[in-house]
C-alpha cells in the first residue's frame, strides 16, 4: 500500500528572469514499510523533493497524498499538526534544542501530542535506549558527540511511532564510523519495526541497505534502482 | 494547554541555561526601570507630600477650626475650648488670634522725619506659647534668639521672611524691615494703636505660614487688636490617631460645635494649591516614568528579538517537528515575564526595604519642604502591572515576528 503518492511535482523559486525550476515534474510513490533513498549530486533537487514529501514545503504544481491526506489542502496549523502526528524528521545538523536535555528533546513532540509528562518521559527513555544512549538522558546536546546527538535526533523522530521517517542527509556532519552507526540504526528501525523511511543522501555506501534508490539529476528522477 | 506546557518547558530551560551575567544585566535594567517608574514620581510627589507633612505638623494640625462663613471669628471660643477638652482623642491644641499689623523698625535712629520709614505690613498671630509649642514645636523653628517665655510680655517672634536679611533671596516679593535681629526694638501698630516689642527670636520654616508670620503672646494680642470678646480666629488640633481625624470631626459636629465654628479635617483644610501641585507632579512623574517604560520595552524587544533571531533555525525546526507556534511564542513571552518579575521584585525590595525608610530618615532638603519618597503600595502595584504587561508585549512581538516566518526558510536560514 502506497503511503506516499506524489504526481507531477514541480517546485519553482523566484519569478521572471530569476525563476529557478528546481523540481520539473516528479512522480514518486513510497510503500508502507519501505526504505527509500534519494540520491544525487548537489543541486539535483533531492532535499527539495524531500521537503515536498515531508510537508515542510508546498509544491508549485502537482499533487501529494501522504497517509491518505492531500497535504496541499492543509493550512499552516493543520500541516504542523499533521507533521507532529504522522511524520518524524532527522535533520543533517541534528536540530536539537540546546537548552533541553536529551530526554527533554525527545519528550518535546510527545508532550505536544498530549502525552502526560510521566508517559512522555517513559517513552523518551525507551527511544533513547533504543538508539544505544542508555544513561545519557540528562545530558545536554553540547555534552554529546555529533553521532550521539544525531542518535538523540532519531530517538526524537521515532519516539512517537510516526508513519514515515524522513532523514535529510543524516550523516552529512558525521565521521564515517558515526555515519555508519546512524544509518545502521535507521536501517534497523526499518527492518525490525517496519518503519517507513525516506532518506536523502549523496553517499552510495549509506544507501546499500535501502529497498529502492531514486536517482535525481537536474530536478528529475532519472533512475529508480530497486535493491531489495 | 499543551502549548502552554511546551512553552513553559522551553522558556524555563532557556532562562535556566542562559548566561548568568547577561541575565543579571537584563534584570538590572528592569530593576532600574522599575525604580525609575516608582522613584521619579515618588520623589516628585514626595516633595509635595513633605510640604503637606510640614504644614500638618507645623501649622494646621489634624483638625482645623475656623470661623463659620457667616462669622468673623470662632463664636464662644472659651466654651468651644471647654467642649474640645472633653474629647479624649484631642491630644494638643493651640488657639490662635490673627490679624494684620504694621511693623516698623529703626525708627529710633531715623533722623529725617520726612524720609521713608522702615515699615512692613505683617501678619500677627497671638498664641499661648506653651500650647503652640506643644502643638507645633514652634521653638524648633527659631533660628536666631529664643522662643517666647510664658507670662513674659513685650516680646515678638518675627518670621524670617519679614527681615531683609533672610528675604533677600526672594527678591522684592515680601515686605521687609532691615537690619533687625534678636534684642532690637520694633513697633507694631494696629491703626492708631501701637506697642513696642523686643524681637525675641527669628523664626524660619519650610512652611510659609511660619516664616511669613509673627507671634506675640495672646494676651498682648487681644489688647493691641482690641479683642475683648476673646473669640479666636483659629484653633488647630492634634488628635491621638491622625488617620481617624475625620471620626473626631464627626463627633465634634455631632455635639453641635459646628454651630460655633467651621470644623475641617486636615485633608479638607489643606491649601488647595498643595493638592493641585501634588496631582500635577504625580502626572509629571508618571510621564517621566513612562519614558523609562518605553526604554525598558525597547530593551526587552531587542533582547527577545536578538534571542529569537539567533534561534531562528531552531524555531523553524521546532515548527518542522510539529511544535505549535503558540508554544514557541509563549517560551519567549515567559522569558520577558521573568525579566519583568525579577527586576520588579528587586526594585520593590530596594524601594520598600531601603529607599522609603532612608528618605523618611534623611529627607531631601528642598527649599520649601523636606522631600520624602512616596511609594504607595497600590500605585506601585498599578505601575508594576503596567510594566509587566508592556514587557510581555515587548517580548511577544519579536517572538511573533520570527515565529511567523516560513518554516522551511527558517530551517534553511533563507530570507
Amino acid at each position: 500500500m502506497d503511503i506516499i503518492k506524489a504526481k507531477n511535482i514541480h517546485r519553482k523559486f523566484g519569478t521572471g528572469e530569476l525563476e529557478f525550476h528546481i523540481l520539473k515534474g516528479i512522480d514518486v510513490t513510497v510503500e508502507e514499510g519501505e526504505f527509500v533513498a534519494i540520491m544525487g549530486k548537489s543541486g539535483a533537487g533531492k532535499s527539495t523533493l524531500m521537503y515536498q514529501l515531508s510537508v515542510l514545503d508546498e509544491p508549485t504544481e502537482g499533487e501529494i497524498i501522504v497517509n491518505g491526506i492531500d497535504v496541499k489542502k492543509l493550512n499552516e496549523k493543520e500541516s504542523t499538526a499533521f507533521r507532529l502526528n504522522t511524520l518524524g524528521y532527522v535533520f543533517q545538523n541534528y536540530a536539537l534544542v540546546p537548552d533541553l536535555s536529551a530526554e527533554e528533546n525527545v519528550m518535546l513532540p510527545l508532550l505536544m501530542r498530549g502525552y502526560l509528562w510521566s508517559e512522555s518521559k517513559k517513552m523518551a527513555r525507551t527511544a533513547i535506549d533504543g538508539v544505544g544512549l542508555e544513561g545519557k538522558y540528562n545530558n545536554l546536546p553540547a555534552e554529546l558527540s555529533g553521532g550521539e546527538q544525531q542518535r538523540v535526533s532519531i530517538a526524537r523522530a521515532v519516539a512517537g511511532k510516526p508513519k514515515i521517517l524522513f532523514a535529510d542527509e543524516p550523516t552529512a556532519n558525521l565521521d564515517t564510523a558515526s555515519g555508519t552507526q546512524v544509518v545502521d540504526l535507521i536501517t534497523k528501525l526499518n527492518r525490525e519495526d517496519g518503519q517507513t523511511v525516506v532518506m536523502v543522501t549523496h553517499e552510495r555506501e549509506y544507501a546499500v541497505d535501502c529497498d529502492r534508490v531514486l536517482h535525481m539529476e537536474d530536478g528529475l528522477v532519472t533512475m529508480i534502482e530497486t535493491l531489495k | 494547554m499543551r502549548s502552554l506546557r511546551i512553552g513553559f518547558l522551553l522558556g524555563f530551560r532557556q532562562i535556566q541555561r542562559a548566561n548568568f551575567w547577561t541575565t543579571s544585566l537584563i534584570i538590572f535594567v528592569m530593576m532600574l526601570t522599575f525604580l525609575n517608574l516608582i522613584a521619579v514620581s515618588g520623589v516628585l510627589v514626595g516633595l509635595i507630600a513633605g510640604a503637606e507633612v510640614a504644614v500638618r505638623e507645623k501649622s494646621i494640625g489634624d483638625i482645623i477650626i475656623s470661623a463659620n462663613d457667616d462669622q468673623e471669628r470662632i463664636l464662644e471660643t472659651e466654651t468651644f475650648i471647654r467642649e474640645l477638652e472633653a474629647f479624649p482623642e484631642v491630644v494638643e491644641y493651640s488657639v490662635r488670634y490673627e490679624s494684620g499689623g504694621l511693623l516698623e523698625a529703626n525708627y529710633r535712629e531715623r533722623r529725617d522725619l520726612t524720609g521713608e520709614r522702615d515699615v512692613a505690613n505683617i501678619r500677627v498671630t497671638g498664641i499661648d506659647p506653651l500650647n503652640e509649642e506643644a502643638m507645633t514645636g514652634l521653638s524648633t523653628e527659631v533660628i536666631e534668639g529664643d522662643y517666647l517665655v510664658p507670662g513674659e510680655e513685650g516680646y515678638i517672634l518675627l518670621g524670617a521672611l519679614y527681615t531683609e536679611e533672610y528675604a533677600s533671596n526672594f527678591g522684592d516679593i515680601f515686605e521687609t524691615v532691615s537690619g533687625v535681629g534678636p534684642g532690637d526694638t520694633v513697633r507694631l501698630s494696629n491703626g492708631k494703636v501701637s506697642k513696642e516689642f523686643i524681637i525675641k527670636g527669628i523664626v524660619q520654616s519650610k512652611v510659609d505660614d511660619v516664616s511669613l508670620n509673627s507671634y506675640i503672646p495672646d494676651r498682648e494680642f487681644r489688647r493691641l487688636f482690641n479683642r475683648i470678646d476673646r473669640n479666636a480666629d483659629q484653633i488647630v488640633i492634634r488628635v491621638s490617631n491622625p488617620n481617624k481625624n475625620s471620626e473626631v470631626k464627626e463627633a465634634m459636629v455631632a455635639s453641635g460645635l459646628n454651630d460655633l465654628a467651621k470644623i475641617q479635617t486636615y485633608e479638607e483644610g489643606v491649601p488647595k494649591f498643595l493638592t493641585d501641585i501634588k496631582n500635577t507632579f504625580d502626572v509629571l512623574g508618571s510621564f517621566i516614568g513612562s519614558i523609562g517604560l518605553i526604554v525598558a520595552s525597547i530593551t526587552i524587544f531587542i533582547i527577545i528579538f536578538i534571542n529569537a533571531l539567533s534561534r531562528r533555525q531552531q524555531i523553524g525546526i521546532l515548527k518542522g517537528i510539529g511544535i505549535d507556534r503558540t508554544a514557541i511564542e509563549i517560551a519567549y513571552v515567559l522569558q520577558a515575564a521573568f525579566y519583568a518579575l525579577a527586576g520588579s521584585a528587586l526594585g520593590a525590595l530596594i524601594t520598600y526595604g531601603f529607599l522609603v525608610g532612608y528618605f523618611q530618615e534623611n529627607p531631601i532638603n528642598f527649599p520649601f519642604s523636606d522631600g520624602i519618597l512616596v511609594a504607595e503600595p497600590i500605585s506601585t502595584l498599578y505601575r508594576f502591572i503596567t510594566l509587566f504587561f508592556i514587557t510581555l508585549l515587548a517580548g511577544f512581538i519579536p517572538a511573533w515576528i520570527i515565529v511567523k516566518q516560513n518554516t522551511l526558510n527558517s530551517i534553511l536560514g533563507r530570507k
